[in-house]
């Protein structure tokens, strides 16, 4: 059995230097970082000009981030109490005014909706795309390079441009697909990708996924080039088909890459807005309405700054209770 | 690098700011499509012309990113980023979204010292006098006259013709479905041009007087007699003469199919003209005529102003812009843009001899010289429109009904009260 | 078994999956040859007549798509440098030095990693507003650089942790300050992370939307996918120019990448598994 690390693809090593997957979602590295920390100890003692060194060496991170996002997320709750009628006009405080005119506003619960679909659409087909693709790649020796590099290619496509590739792609009367579909003799499949209440926000979220699912299959291709191999060449000891192999060693295996990719995904899908605004700006008839996208438009368009702050709260919450979720998921996992 | 980009803006600053102390610099944000070679031939000419009568200084077009509906203007005017004038679309809804947020000028006196009033039709005088209490906070630049666009050539070849009624105007309707040809094109996700085609529905079944008394309250928008114009829409969306796909399309979507001749009619104004001229669209083959109807003196244009120009509080040249605006409305720059194969618009006043450029233009004026009705986009309060406009995407999507969408919009204009 | 007799089979079970998912591309790139008669006849079949390299030059001129790509330059090495001037010593002040309030540092950071940047939108607006920074690329670095901030600082801190202590001490003893250690002694070792950090920062920036569409207004100081969306609106109905436009957008970093595909992957991977 030969161990294939493909030539030119080193992305075993950072899999070996770490003990486990830990992601952009802060809980999760954060919390495994403490742990190393605290064991293995390694702060070189302290004193008072180690402190002042510190503080000095954290300066210009400090000065940034307090200047443009802490302050900010502060002063969204602030917002929140408080109704403003646009960036020039003064605030006043309304107490929980915001609050309950947005629990009766019924797009806020529209946006919510498919803010949470939105979420579940992105990890079921980018998540999943890139499993499978990355368990199919990951079998390859000599093309390897080349599936992967062009597997990867639309992730480098900016979202706003892939919404503007794709509007055109959706387009009913002119566009790749249904034309495409009308020649091949499918005919009968061509939809109103962008018009049908009931496809449109699925639509837009192809396009997401088409962007997004390379990044992940990466990330899969490195967990399964982290599986011990010497479990397969157990398995095969033991008489295990190519599926029994897939079932017991493989799929166990990518545990901890799959907590982290669906994580990643799903904040990556809380964050949408980019498509969604190119292609259908919450239409038609808020039916592709996102929670980012109400915010931008209350904000920018309505001004109704009170209003957009709860929401961005709502937001907030969303981002981190994914977070924190995820982070116990994984604990138990590394129990 | 932030030293490099703190040092360079400061440089940057300091220039501009030296060079502001010899030339004075007008910055006007529009006209749309200034990138397109014939519009910029037309307004370069006029930039020339000012900086002549004008020594020392210096008119700057900014492209506009946009509009007042799509915060575009706002944030332009917020941002400090510079704009002394600006040309854009408006209409009563839009200014009230800027006024509210103290970003305009008002230019009321303006219209007596400098006799703006004078320069523009009374009628449209005496409505923006009653606007906002008296205030103005707008010169009117260019108006609208929406109504139906066709194809002669089709047209001639199927005996076709725009009738009169709204019961023939079905028929019709019916005989180019069956050719396999899209009756009427719109493309909803671009919000004004959902609007067109509505406002021509709305007026075409009740008429200009009912829909005025709507927009001023005076009857509700789920009264039937206002109602009708949606079910009308929610019926051609049910019978197929507008396709449910059209949901999806933007203006530009939806134009291409007409452009392209796989639609036969299509709703807009005389700025239509210039999207046709990019597709490459013959303008001598473009017939127009408004939208029938079977009440009396109803079957006419819509419309309203279409673009004005607007003074930001922050202008730095207050007093140069209005120096602009007089010279727009000067007899000598009416005529030149009036008579450029560039020009788009039903101008502010009757401007006598002149030829309008493109023949389908004529037939416009020709439509609107009775008076237009009422394209509603324009006149909604700002913040009933995000609901007017995703109800019509909502009907030509299929989603709601004729009724039931009226009842949304007019449970908004309760709210604006 | 031997992994090599699956390479073929395998290979040509993913071919129709390749085409599929490269298909946008390939029907952008040969709309956008096409005059616009010929995107009219809406037949994604047929090959242009004549290859209208035209179109490119034009959509570039009218597009003004120099001063985007400029722009987007600029923004991208902005805030590549500043995110390592920034993340670098704090993170190894995170890792390697004992301080008061290191903990709940951390966990003001942890704050920055969760909330997206939409959520804060209208303070942050108004920050800018209040310095000035509106309209200007210098406010857009500044504020993907601290957005990026608390990711940059894990990836640089879980990577200091590993290197060991007898290195600091070591230098200790021949009198090196901190700010020596870390350029002199860790910074050197750690191009991997180095490497991690400005890969996923630069393709953040270069693909950022939200930020460029709220911030900068005037069409001289905007970036790539803000430019093309503004200019696909604009020549909508100029379609010619709307494809051969997209295709001159993601050009460029489509041909890098192609270039440097292995330190993309590292860099990307080691990022986001580090991180």
């Amino acid at each position: 059995m030969v161990i294939h690390q493909t030539p030119g693809s080193k992305v075993v090593a950072p899999l070996r230097d770490a003990p486990a997957v830990a992601g952009h979602t802060g809980g999760i590295s954060a919390r495994m970082s403490e742990r190393r920390t605290t064991g293995a100890a390694s702060t070189a003692g302290s004193s008072a000009g180690d402190a002042r060194t510190a503080l000095w060496l954290m300066a210009p991170a400090l000065a940034l981030y307090a200047t443009f996002t802490l302050l900010p997320i502060a002063a969204t709750f602030w917002l929140s109490f408080n109704s403003s009628a646009g960036f020039n006009t003064s605030a006043s405080f309304v107490g929980f005014d915001n609050y309950a005119k947005a629990a009766q506003d019924p797009i806020v619960w529209k946006s919510l909706v498919h803010t949470f679909l939105w979420l579940a659409y992105h990890v079921v087909m980018a998540g999943g795309l890139g499993l499978l693709l990355a368990l199919a790649v990951s079998r390859l020796r000599i093309t390897q390079v080349f599936f992967r590099t062009a597997f990867f290619l639309p992730h480098l496509v900016s979202l706003a441009v892939v919404g503007v590739i794709w509007a055109n792609i959706y387009d009913p009367f002119f566009g790749l697909l249904n034309t495409a579909l009308t020649r091949i003799g499918l005919g009968a499949f061509t939809q109103g990708w962008l018009s049908d209440p009931a496809l449109v926000l699925f639509s837009v979220n192809v396009a997401s996924s088409w962007q997004g699912f390379g990044l992940y299959m990466l990330l899969f291709i490195a967990g399964l080039q982290n599986i011990d191999r010497s479990l397969y060449d157990a398995a095969e000891v033991d008489g295990a088909n190519a599926f029994q192999k897939l079932i017991y060693v493989t799929l166990p295996g990518l545990r901890e890459v799959t907590t982290f990719v669906v994580s990643l995904a799903m904040i990556n899908g809380l964050k949408g807005f980019a498509t969604v605004f190119v292609m259908t700006n919450g239409g038609p008839f808020y039916q592709s309405e996102l929670i980012t996208t109400y915010i931008y438009r209350l904000a920018f368009q309505s001004q109704n700054h009170g209003l957009a702050a709860v929401l961005c709260i709502l937001l907030s919450l969303l981002a981190i209770t994914i977070t924190i979720l995820f982070n116990r998921w994984r604990a138990r996992l590394s129990q | 690098m932030l030293k490099f980009l703190a040092r360079s803006t400061a440089l940057v600053a300091m220039i501009a700011a030296s060079s502001l102390a010899h030339a004075e610099t007008l910055k006007m944000w529009g006209p749309e499509q200034i990138t397109e070679p014939l519009v910029a031939q037309l307004w370069n000419g006029i930039k020339a012309d000012f900086e002549k009568a004008n020594p020392g200084v210096t008119v700057e077009f900014m492209p506009p990113t946009g509009t007042i509906s799509n915060g575009a203007v706002q944030a332009v005017i917020q941002s400090d980023a510079g704009p002394d004038v600006i040309l854009t679309n408006s209409g009563i809804g839009r200014i009230s979204v800027v006024r509210n947020a103290k970003q305009v000028m008002p230019l009321t006196e303006q219209y007596e010292k400098r006799g703006w009033k004078d320069e523009i039709y009374p009628w449209l005088y005496t409505e923006l006098k009653g606007q906002f209490g008296g205030e103005i906070y707008e010169v009117p630049d260019g108006l609208d006259a929406l109504g139906i666009w066709y194809h002669k050539d089709i047209f001639e070849k199927a005996g076709w013709k725009i009738p009169a009624t709204w019961t023939e105007f079905e028929a019709l309707t019916k005989s180019i479905q069956e050719t396999g040809l899209q009756p009427i094109a719109i493309g909803p996700r671009t919000t004004g041009s959902a609007g067109h085609l509505f406002g021509n529905l709305l007026q075409s079944a009740s008429g200009k007087e009912v829909i005025g008394k709507a927009l001023r309250r005076e009857i509700a928008w789920d009264d039937p007699s206002v109602a009708a114009g949606a079910i009308r829409l929610q019926n051609l969306v049910e019978a197929g003469t507008i396709k449910k796909e059209m949901a999806g399309l933007d203006l530009d979507g939806a134009s291409r199919l007409w452009f392209n001749k796989r639609a036969a009619m299509f709703v807009a104004g005389p700025w239509f003209t210039a999207n046709a001229r990019k597709a490459g669209y013959d303008l001598a083959n473009a017939g127009y005529a408004p939208m029938p109807s079977d009440i009396k003196g109803a079957a006419i244009p819509t419309g309203g102003v279409g673009w004005s120009w607007l003074v930001p509080v922050n202008s730095r040249q207050p007093e140069l812009a209005m120096k602009w605006i007089d010279f727009m409305l000067s007899d000598a720059v009416m005529k030149k843009r009036a008579q450029d194969p560039a020009s788009t618009m039903i101008y502010p006043r009757e401007i006598p001899g002149v030829e309008p450029p493109t023949p389908v233009l004529k037939d416009i004026f020709a439509a609107a010289a009775g008076g237009v009705g009422y394209n509603p986009s324009v006149y909604l309060p700002g913040i009933v429109l995000d609901t007017y406009f995703q109800v019509i995407q909502g009907l030509i999507s299929g989603q709601v009904g004729g009724e039931d969408g009226m009842k949304q919009i007019q449970a908004k204009m309760a709210e604006a009260k | 078994m031997s992994v090599r007799n699956r390479e073929w089979p395998v290979a040509l079970a993913l071919a129709p999956a390749l085409i599929l998912i490269l298909a946008p591309f390939v029907w952008l790139v040969v709309s956008s040859f096409k005059t616009e008669a010929e995107i009219g006849q809406a037949d994604p079949f047929t090959w242009p007549a004549d290859l209208m390299w035209r179109n490119y030059l034009d959509a570039w001129q009218i597009g003004g798509f120099g001063g985007l790509v400029g722009n987007s330059l600029i923004n991208l090495i902005g805030v590549v440098l500043l995110s390592l001037i920034t993340c670098a010593p704090a993170g190894y002040a995170l890792a390697k030095i004992r301080f008061p309030g290191r903990e709940w540092l951390f966990y003001a950071f942890i704050l920055g990693l969760t909330v997206p940047v939409q959520a804060i939108v209208i303070p942050l607006y108004q920050v800018l507003f209040g310095l000035n920074l509106i309209n200007t690329l210098t406010g857009i670095v500044l504020v993907q650089v601290s957005n990026g901030i608390p990711f940059g600082i894990f990836l640089m801190r879980s990577f200091f942790i590993g290197v060991p202590d007898d290195l600091i001490e070591a230098a200790k003893i021949d009198g090196a300050s901190h700010l020596q250690i870390l350029t002199k002694v860790f910074l050197p070792i750690s191009t991997p992370a180095v490497q991690a950090l400005v890969i996923i920062s630069a393709l953040s920036t270069w693909n950022d939307f939200f930020l460029p569409l709220i911030v900068l207004i005037s069409p001289e100081v905007q970036t790539l996918p803000l430019g093309l969306v503004r200019f696909a609106s604009t020549y909508a109905s100029d379609y010619r120019l709307v494809f051969s436009g997209t295709v001159i957008s993601f050009l460029p970093i489509i041909l890098l990448y192609i270039l440097m595909q292995r330190r993309f992957t590292e860099g990307l991977t080691q990022g986001a598994i580090k991180g």
